[in-house]
């Protein structure tokens, strides 16, 4: 599998778009959207755990080439917190629950939008590392952190 | 959450650096310098993983898979 790229980013943006999913782009993946200079893997979107949210999404899974299983759907569907899919076009994390966020809206609310791209605040980025509490995330909160204030006084 | 109000704190001049460059870059260029692939054992063995909590997921990143990869909680 060769590395995300951005036309593939634009690819579930406009499909999730298309399917009325309710999603943000989180992680490093999201970090890299507001700017963040680093590396990473995949993508990794924050999910509303909300039954029609789900079945949207497996809709847009399903048209952007992802292979699902009737079983495997119907997992997403029932809304497990945690689901890594590499049967598709490229590997994608998708996170109903993640660490240190409470509700969904509340990222909603406070979500950043880049050209089209709907992102948590990098806020809540570091506040789901936080509450993580990797290893690999605990090595990156440092320049994250520092990343923030950057950000805060430069974002336009 | 931290608070936007907080006094801004001293940023290496060598991460400033590389933040103000990737600013001037555009949003496609960043995606081709940040998106890497490189094979993790065992993570990326299997096309499809699904978790009933988060609590469940960290328990077997723990259990199953390399130490190495980071994905242990400290």
């Amino acid at each position: 599998m060769a590395a995300f790229e951005y036309r593939q980013a634009e690819e579930i943006r406009d499909a999730l778009a298309r399917h009325g999913v309710r999603y943000l782009f989180i992680g490093k993946s999201g970090a890299i959207l507001l700017g963040f200079p680093d590396t990473t893997q995949d993508a990794d979107l924050f999910v509303e755990k909300e039954p029609a949210n789900a079945r949207a999404l497996v809709e847009g899974l399903r048209e952007l080439g992802f292979a699902l299983t009737s079983e495997q759907s119907a997992e997403i569907e029932r809304g497990k917190d945690f689901v890594q899919l590499k049967n598709g076009p490229f590997d994608l994390d998708l996170v109903f629950a993640p660490d240190g966020i409470e509700r969904f809206a509340d990222a909603w609310r406070r979500r950043v939008d880049v050209d089209g791209f709907p992102v948590c605040h990098l806020d809540d980025i570091i506040a789901s590392k936080e509450a993580s509490n990797r290893r690999k995330d605990n090595e990156s909160l440092p320049r994250l952190r520092s990343f923030r204030h950057y950000w805060l006084r430069h974002r336009r | 959450m931290s608070g936007q109000e907080e006094s801004p704190i001293p940023i290496p001049s060598d991460w400033l650096e590389e933040f103000e460059a990737a600013a001037r870059r555009p949003l496609p260029l960043r995606f081709r310098y940040a998106f890497v692939k490189t094979y993790k054992p065992v993570l990326d063995d299997a096309p499809y993983r699904a978790f009933e909590t988060m609590e469940d997921y960290r328990r077997w990143c723990e259990e199953c898979l390399p130490d190495w990869l980071g994905y242990g909680r400290v």
